[in-house]
């Protein structure tokens, strides 16, 4: 039942943003709607936790604890969003982004597609995460594409429909990898009793039989997926989609996008790489990560070190964390998938927050480039400077904060595998990235006195920044039982012990 | 022995019906109009649906008639009709400039459909029932096809028609590997590539207003 709640909520929210008038109307749709995501989601994850696995409809949906555990995360953002997108779309109706129609009929239109297409965005996300059957889950990842095609394409500028172009071919390109490796995978399952009906692509029963699986096209199967939905996560050399996508997009839209978006597609990646490893060994598939996930990081070394834009600058810091949680992926064992989930949740809070706080600089400032703005953030916004600052340095694994521990525990994998090679550069890459995040952000919020007015109080954003920030600070030191069972659960999934 | 129930005969008009599909994927590759380019796309999804129907006659699966009838009305009507009526509210009358030239792009696919043959050689297994491996061998060509066709033209149409040709090989692949996915994959598939195709429309026609052109390489810039 809580699974098709999950799954109905958000539809119904769509459609009542749909069709209500006002945008009063619009905001409270969006409102109660994730509200009541967010709750069904801390109830499927206490069901998961007393029962192992939820399912319905004859294990069409299927959630498990990563299920259960991705799903609770993407509410978490899907709701801070929805509260900060309130300040900040009225924000842009005042100041005029939104176009300059005098009767207010055009940016209606835009805040109504805004507020349809986000709960549309979500539905899918979640649709993804209890999806058992991989073809379908496939299919729900598309959407994700499908939907938020047009939320780059808000503002309707000549950067954002070209970052939405690229958006939308690339990642059609590599969704289409993806779809072939899923139908790769149906063929490697095709001599398990009953493989021609529905269930034959379940992956409950795929993993339930992963070592009679044939082992040739298991292989080809995880190049393709990994290709596939690799691309969907950005990982190096398919990610220039990402810092275009991410900087044109409306900011609560990107806070979605580069962590809920994220964690979908490593979620279809994950559940290919149990399947892979059970079938073949973890060797295999581990190597390919390794390689991947170290590139990733590599190269968004050097971008974040010349970086200009600082949405642009948060980008390629999610394309460093795909890495990271790739790495860890491929490093596997208790350790490594623990240091996964651990990353994946901290991860998701911190850049998330990070994008919100370069929300509110962005507007006020008018400006997406370092060089231009003019004072100190933190003089003039006291309460977005002194977060954008903590949040900074707990995304790039500054201790006590929580993103030091998983990173921490990645690396102990890395070393205790012996692997060698690869904690090493790990190191080397995210002392890169210290350097590059320090130099740049600190200069802007620590930056020389300006003559910008103090901005005014912002109580939908504010309050959505500090909900964040606090459960960032808290979980640092405190992670609640429940939900520390919760992701030890999910990593158990993964690693398979 | 009536020829409508030996499954070689059958065999044999999906293998030609195959052949006729990397034809044309191949005489994409050649031609340069994007109506043409349009047309050709709906033959050629005309012919993977009745592939699909050969299929389920002759191995007596009725629901692989209903994934044909689906490719039917999807690809080869509707898909078609809104490209067509792209085309003509965009009034694109000119060339699409490979970045290949014609020639060395054919002989290109040519390597690409050897490549195809290659790859598929590893899934044939001589004792095992199902379709020849010509099948799966086209389906692979038409993804790699699909795959140079992209990165070749710098029209934005034409980069979205390779991009459903891609999904065409796949279809292909599906039906020649296990008799196509489950029906429910293939509606959600389909419903995607339905929406793909307005969504991508929409962008063409968005750049095109904005840009006076579909010439994807004037997209650059964002950088860095």
């Amino acid at each position: 039942m809580l699974l098709l709640a999950l799954l109905l909520i958000p539809v119904a929210t769509a459609a009542a943003s749909f069709f209500v008038r006002r945008r009063k109307e619009m905001e409270a749709a969006n409102l109660v709607g994730f509200g009541l995501v967010f709750l069904i989601a801390i109830a499927l994850a206490a069901q998961v936790l007393a029962r192992g696995t939820v399912s319905l409809a004859n294990d069409f949906f299927y959630a498990d604890a990563l299920s259960a555990l991705v799903i609770l995360l993407t509410a978490l953002v899907a709701l801070v969003c929805a509260t900060y997108s309130i300040g900040y779309l009225r924000d842009d109706q005042q100041s005029g982004e939104l176009g300059d129609d005098p009767s207010g009929k055009e940016q209606l239109a835009q805040l109504r597609m805004y507020y349809t297409l986000t709960p549309l965005f979500v539905f899918s996300m979640m649709f993804m995460a209890v999806a058992n059957n991989l073809g379908v889950m496939w299919a729900a990842i598309e959407a994700t594409t499908l939907v938020s095609v047009f939320l780059v394409t808000f503002y309707g500028k000549v950067t954002s429909l070209e970052a939405a172009w690229k958006y939308a071919v690339i990642g059609g390109v590599g969704l289409s990898m993806a779809l072939f490796g899923t139908l790769v995978a149906y063929y490697a399952g095709h001599q398990l009793a009953g493989s021609d009906a529905l269930v034959g692509l379940n992956w409950s029963v795929l993993a339930q039989h992963a070592e009679l699986l044939d082992k040739t096209s298991m292989r080809l199967a995880f190049v393709l997926i990994l290709m596939g939905y690799g691309t969907k996560a950005g990982l190096a050399p398919m990610h220039t989609w990402k810092p275009d996508a991410y900087s044109e997009a409306p900011v609560p839209s990107a806070a979605i996008l580069s962590s809920a978006m994220l964690n979908c597609a490593l979620y279809g990646l994950i559940r290919f790489y149990i399947l892979t490893s059970r079938s073949l060994g973890p060797e295999y598939p581990g190597r390919l990560l390794l390689l991947f996930g170290l590139l990733s990081m590599g190269i968004s070394v050097p971008f974040i070190l010349v970086q200009k834009n600082y949405r642009r600058l948060l980008a390629y810091h999610t394309i460093d964390h795909a890495g990271i949680m790739v790495t860890a992926l491929g490093l596997g064992g208790a350790l490594g998938t623990l240091g996964l989930t651990l990353h994946m949740t901290f991860h998701t809070i911190a850049k998330s927050l990070l994008f919100l706080c370069a929300g509110n600089v962005r507007q006020h400032f008018k400006t997406d480039l370092f060089s231009e703005i003019k004072g100190s953030v933190i003089r003039v916004m006291p309460l977005t400077g002194i977060v954008f600052l903590m949040a900074m340095l707990a995304i790039i694994g500054m201790p006590p904060f929580s993103l030091f521990q998983s990173e921490f525990l990645i690396m102990r994998a890395a070393f205790d595998g012996g692997h060698l090679l690869t904690g090493v550069l790990f190191v080397l890459f995210g002392t890169g990235v210290f350097a590059g995040a320090l130099l740049h952000v600190g200069g802007m919020i620590l930056g020389p006195r300006g003559d910008t007015p103090v901005a005014p109080r912002r109580p939908w954003r504010d309050g959505s920044l500090l909900t964040l920030a606090a459960t960032l600070v808290i979980i640092g030191f405190w992670v609640p039982a429940p939900l520390l069972e919760l992701i030890r659960g999910a990593a158990r999934v993964v690693s398979g012990q | 022995m009536r020829p409508f129930l030996d499954m070689q005969f059958g065999d044999r008009i999906i293998t030609l019906m195959a052949a006729l599909v990397l034809v044309l994927q191949i005489a994409v590759v050649a031609q340069r109009w994007i109506v043409t380019h349009i047309r050709i796309f709906a033959i050629q999804s005309f012919l993977l649906a009745m592939i699909a129907a050969t299929i389920a006659w002759f191995n007596h699966a009725p629901h692989i008639y209903i994934a044909a009838a689906l490719t039917l009305v999807v690809k080869v009507i509707l898909v078609p009709i809104i490209f067509e009526r792209l085309v003509v509210r965009m009034d694109i009358r000119e060339e699409i400039k490979p970045i290949i030239n014609v020639p060395l792009s054919v002989v290109i696919s040519g390597g690409l459909t050897l490549l195809g043959y290659v790859v598929a050689e590893s899934f044939y297994k001589q004792n095992e029932p199902g379709l020849g491996h010509n099948e799966l061998a086209v389906a692979i060509s038409l993804f790699l096809i699909g795959f140079f066709t992209m990165i070749n033209r710098r029209k934005a149409l034409t980069q979205v028609l390779a991009l459903l040709s891609l999904e065409n090989g796949l279809f292909l692949a599906a039906i020649s590997l296990t008799y196509g996915m489950p029906l429910i994959v293939e509606l959600g598939i389909l419903f995607d590539v339905l929406v793909a195709a307005m969504v991508l429309g929409i962008l063409v026609y968005r750049i095109r207003e904005t840009f006076e052109s579909i010439d994807v390489s004037r997209l650059r810039r964002l950088r860095g």
